[in-house]
């Protein structure tokens, strides 16, 4: 910053004042000041500090009140806080309301710098970190757009020029040509279906999925998702075995994307798991909750990858065993739709031994807010 | 059929190419353009039965604008309008099977791409025999 660290300082001492600013001078801050504290925020609104010096012990409204204040105005600004009543009751209690640090008068001229160093880095940290909250929204809104614009407009010519040839309109085409293309078209139309989910995946606002909520029964659907992958499991020779009750009371939840939450990661287990094994299913009825165990003894996940998983786009080190490639997201979307349920989705898994994912499903919390 | 005249505004050729194809092989006689700009023009310069929009030229959705407009224009009379797009592909607009709104996209009939041809000579067959 060009002209420096804009600093306030509300104390009501003018000795103090003035030595802070003469202290300060040298450095690259803009400095302003105040007696008291309402002067003080009055200030805030149109000098825009970086970082606030306040006096807990001022007249008229005191420094734990400015403090509020502030945090009020705007919870990014750095405070510290000055006082001659230096305890740890004050100091825990400033914290409390939002302080960065404190600062015990009498105070000497480097320990005001250094604690204005940090105070200013602090507040540069907190900046940092809410514009990079916000370029990482937009890199996924624009990566949503480009993904769809961008890779569907090729698709959609591609997969309508073979529409063409396989309706004979180039020429009529053999069978060994006709199966060839048949296959072609098969693949694309996999691929846009991919990139549908995706989009409509990453541009889904998860917030909006309690509005759809009705109550659902869950060992239902996991039956349902069971069902859906049957036809992926008997190909590997993978038994799918559900465990526990067949029935339990309803659960409030939007059924799409729970239904989308369960092939997931039933789906991975398939997929990571050895010819001839089994994936089980476990369902647990508990007073206020509801888990789903999915577990493999698949080649499971690397302790350094444990972590990421859930993120966007992560894909671990394991390979499955037919070199499928995951899209990245299933994880990190199904993390979504079960928070989205006030839920949790947890894993538990050792390289080469396998995975267990646990989705809990909360009751309780559903019944408080619908309250 | 012979001889109906059918005008594509869309700005991908090849995506055109493919659905021109399937066009000329029905006989129908087809003036291909890859602008809005180009399509009006095309409108001026000769008479069409039958207009098949691309909704997404460019960034702005200017397919919708564009049908707009020619359905104010008197002079085009009944002309219908056929749109062909990958509209969902910029969420937030409407879905398979929402209703459509008939001010908002003032259209004759709508497919999604990529369009099976049985489907799309079927369509374009009903609208010509209006």
């Amino acid at each position: 910053m060009s002209n420096g660290n804009a600093i306030l300082i509300i104390d009501d001492e003018e000795v103090v004042r003035d030595s802070c600013t003469q202290t300060l001078a040298k450095g690259n801050y803009r400095i302003q000041t105040a007696s008291d504290g309402n002067t003080g925020l009055r200030m805030i609104k149109e000098f825009k500090p970086d970082l606030v010096f306040v006096d807990l012990k001022m007249p008229g409204i005191s420094g734990m009140e400015v403090l509020e204040r502030i945090q009020e105005i705007d919870a990014t600004l750095v405070t510290v806080v000055i006082t001659g009543y230096a305890t740890i009751d004050t100091a825990v209690e400033a914290m409390k309301k939002g302080a960065y640090d404190f600062l015990p008068k009498p105070f000497k001229a480097d320990e005001l710098r250094l604690i204005t160093m940090r105070g200013v880095e602090k507040r540069k940290l907190l900046l940092d970190a809410i514009a990079l909250r916000r370029e990482k929204e937009i890199i996924r809104e624009n990566l949503t757009s480009i993904v769809s614009h961008e890779l569907k407009s090729p698709l959609f010519a591609v997969q309508q020029t073979l529409y063409a040839f396989l309706a004979g309109v180039a020429g009529e085409l053999n069978l060994a040509q006709k199966e060839m293309l048949e296959k072609t078209k098969n693949r694309v139309d996999m691929m846009l279906k991919m990139i549908n989910v995706w989009v409509e995946m990453t541009s889904m606002d998860f917030r909006q999925l309690r509005e759809r909520f009705k109550p659902l029964d869950i060992p239902g659907l996991l039956s349902k998702a069971l069902e859906m992958l049957q036809v992926q499991a008997a190909a590997k020779n993978i038994r799918l075995v559900k465990h526990g009750p067949s029935s339990v009371e309803p659960l409030d939840g939007d059924e799409g994307t729970l239904l989308e939450v369960f092939l997931n990661v039933i789906g991975n287990a398939i997929k990571y798991s050895e010819a001839g094994t089994e994936v089980s299913i476990a369902i647990e009825d508990r007073d206020h909750e509801l888990r789903v165990s999915v577990s493999d003894t698949g080649v499971g996940i690397e302790k350094e990858d444990l972590p990421f998983i859930f993120d966007d786009f992560y894909r671990g080190k394991a390979q499955s065993k037919t070199g499928e490639l995951g899209s990245g997201l299933g994880l990190a979307i199904s993390n979504r739709i079960i928070n989205a349920h006030n839920g949790s989705i947890v894993v538990e898994s050792e390289r080469g031994k396998g995975s267990t994912f646990t989705v809990t499903l909360s009751r309780s919390k559903e019944k408080q807010d619908r309250q | 059929m012979d001889g109906k005249r059918i005008l594509m505004i869309d700005d991908d050729p090849d995506y055109v190419n493919a659905v021109k194809m399937v066009l000329e092989k029905a006989n129908y006689a087809v003036q291909a353009t890859y602008s809005p700009k180009d399509g009006y023009q095309a409108l001026e310069n000769g008479a069409f039965d039958l207009v098949i929009l691309d909704c997404m030229m460019g960034r702005g959705a200017e397919g919708i604008l564009i049908a707009r407009k020619l359905k104010k224009k008197k002079e085009l009379g009944e002309l219908p309008i056929l749109m062909i797009t990958g509209i969902r592909e910029q969420t937030g607009f409407f879905f398979v099977g929402d209703p459509r709104d008939e001010t908002y996209l003032p259209v004759d009939g709508f497919l999604e791409k990529p369009v099976r041809p049985d489907v799309l000579l079927q369509e374009v067959e009903k609208l010509l025999g209006r």
